[in-house]
């Protein structure tokens, strides 16, 4: 008898095992063939495909700087625009946790969180796109910034949270007022999950192509011209370029997507060790 | 004169009746000890006298707190707290800030000083009213949370008194310390009381005998019995009070 509860252990063990590592093989998948077709166009491609614009079909490799740039301005501007009121909308909810728009914030932001980004990119796109006429780097950015938001607002919240109370106490019964305490204060003592959600915003945004298919726009071939022009990143240009049939658009593409996983884990992997020193 | 001045007071946690009409008259220059077994109300009691319950949206207040004749209800409740200075159970310096910025927040962020001189002077003063200056001196800069838990409630004592406060509530402020540290703290309440009202919430019967002028003792959310602490312990009137002093509950 022992020996065969002892089997049965054995075969459970061996069964989660196997069904553990074929959930994470598509990921190491990813990784490893990102890696070994996009290595080969960075390396042949030297620093003019971080910094050309796209070549013509057919005709070598070029570079995707306007796609980087677009990136990073997008990260920016999305920031710039989602940042403070996430902020804010994380601290009410954790100061006032039993208002009406405090409890409502908490289920909507979840379901922010959750919800399909094509949708926030069409939504944007009728609040300012056919309004304005044409795809641009102000849309683009709008549509990140309201997938960005949830990420750092619950995380604020959730900070704040995890301050243990007497420190609020202490912080009132010096005669402060409830925005002092807040800002000069627990704001402080919560930087660290602050600092978390922002990070973990900006990497999702990095990488998302739904928003912007319909807000902006993209732009292979030319530099970021001004916020009312469309502009490019990087998961657009893959996008874009795996769907035409030339061969080096594809390698391109391959050259891409490891840049785009590299400025993902760049962010990404700080992140999380940051995660792991959050404690009282 | 008196002090402080707590007149029919109730206390509600939701349904919870957890201050029951207590009144009480405490008087200046004093340390004034509040005894009783875990959950009499003694930690709410001393929130209601600096105003710092309101932060829980669940209690209510009833009756009347007067600190020199005036209702703290008729107050800011920020001038209430700046002249009744509080000091908790764990020492909580804010772990993130110096020793120097714990001290300096409250009377910065109060705009109780003009200049960086002004603000080192009170700094120091505070720090040396809470026997803690010649420990820090040397490392003001320093993260608060370096420091003993016994070094780190003098600071939270410094804290509380660079606001230069009537009053100072301490609810149990030995409780999380060694002996060493806690005779340190005593030492200094005796000392302070000749400038301030001290209230101290103490479950150590011993401590409310060594260092309180009178002493009040709590049970179940009513004031059972109050008066000079010799008296209340050699002669108390009451039963109960007799039953907890000599270890028979509590």
């Amino acid at each position: 008898m022992p020996d065969r509860r002892r089997a049965k252990e054995i075969v459970f063990q061996a069964v989660v095992a196997i069904l553990t590592f074929s959930t994470i093989a598509p990921l190491l998948h990813i990784i490893f063939s990102v890696f070994v077709e996009g290595l080969p166009v960075l390396i042949k491609g030297g620093i003019s495909f971080l910094t050309d614009t796209l070549a013509p079909p057919s005709d070598g490799l070029g570079g995707i700087g306007p796609a980087i740039v677009g990136t990073f301005v997008l990260i920016a501007l999305s920031s710039l625009m989602g940042l403070p009121i996430a902020l804010m909308t994380g601290i009410y909810s954790a100061e006032y946790p039993r208002s009406i728009i405090g409890r409502a914030a908490k289920i909507l932001l979840q379901i922010m969180m959750e919800f399909p980004t094509i949708l926030v990119g069409l939504f944007v796109m009728e609040l300012l796109v056919i309004p304005m006429g044409s795809y641009s780097a102000l849309a683009g950015a709008f549509a990140l910034a309201v997938i960005m938001m949830p990420y750092v607002a619950i995380s604020t919240e959730e900070a704040l949270k995890e301050i243990p109370r007497s420190y609020r106490e202490a912080a009132f019964s010096l005669g402060l007022s409830r925005a002092q305490v807040v800002f000069r204060v627990l704001i402080k003592m919560a930087k660290r999950g602050t600092l978390t959600g922002i990070l973990v915003g900006m990497a999702k945004v990095a990488g998302e192509t739904a928003p912007l298919l319909f807000t902006a726009g993209g732009s292979e071939r030319i530099y970021f011209r001004g916020l009312n022009r469309p502009i490019g990143a990087i998961p657009l240009l893959i996008y874009q370029l795996v769907q035409q049939p030339y061969d080096n658009y594809h390698q391109i593409a391959w050259g891409a997507s490891l840049l785009l996983m590299l400025i993902f884990l760049g962010i990404f992997i700080p992140t999380r060790l940051l995660l792991r020193e959050v404690k009282f | 004169m008196n002090s402080l001045e707590i007149i029919n007071l109730n206390v509600y946690y939701g349904n919870r009746h957890v201050i029951k009409g207590i009144n009480l008259k405490i008087p200046q220059k004093v340390v004034f000890a509040i005894i009783g077994p875990s959950g009499s109300g003694k930690s709410t009691l001393l929130r209601a006298i600096n105003r710092l319950i309101e932060l829980d949206e669940d209690a209510k207040v009833e009756g009347d707190v007067r600190l020199f004749k005036k209702s703290i209800y008729e107050m800011d409740p920020r001038e209430v707290r700046r002249r009744i200075g509080m000091v908790f159970q764990q020492p909580n310096p804010f772990p993130h800030m110096s020793i120097y910025d714990n001290v300096a927040l409250g009377p910065r962020l109060n705009k109780l000083v003009r200049n960086k001189e002004e603000l080192d002077y009170l700094v120091e003063w505070a720090l040396k009213k809470a026997a803690l200056w010649d420990e820090v001196k040397d490392r003001l800069g320093d993260l608060a949370s370096k420091l003993s838990g016994g070094q780190q409630q003098r600071l939270c004592i410094a804290r509380a008194l660079a606001l230069k406060p009537d009053v100072l509530l301490l609810d149990e402020p030995t409780s999380a310390l060694d002996p060493v540290s806690t005779a340190k703290i005593e030492n200094l309440l005796l000392e302070l009381k000749k400038s301030y009202t001290v209230v101290i919430v103490t479950h150590r019967i011993q401590q409310a005998a060594r260092i309180g002028d009178y002493t009040a003792f709590l049970l179940d959310g009513k004031l059972v019995e109050v008066g000079d602490t010799a008296q209340i312990f050699v002669n108390p009137k009451d039963r109960r009070t007799e039953a907890y002093i000599t270890g028979r509950f509590g």
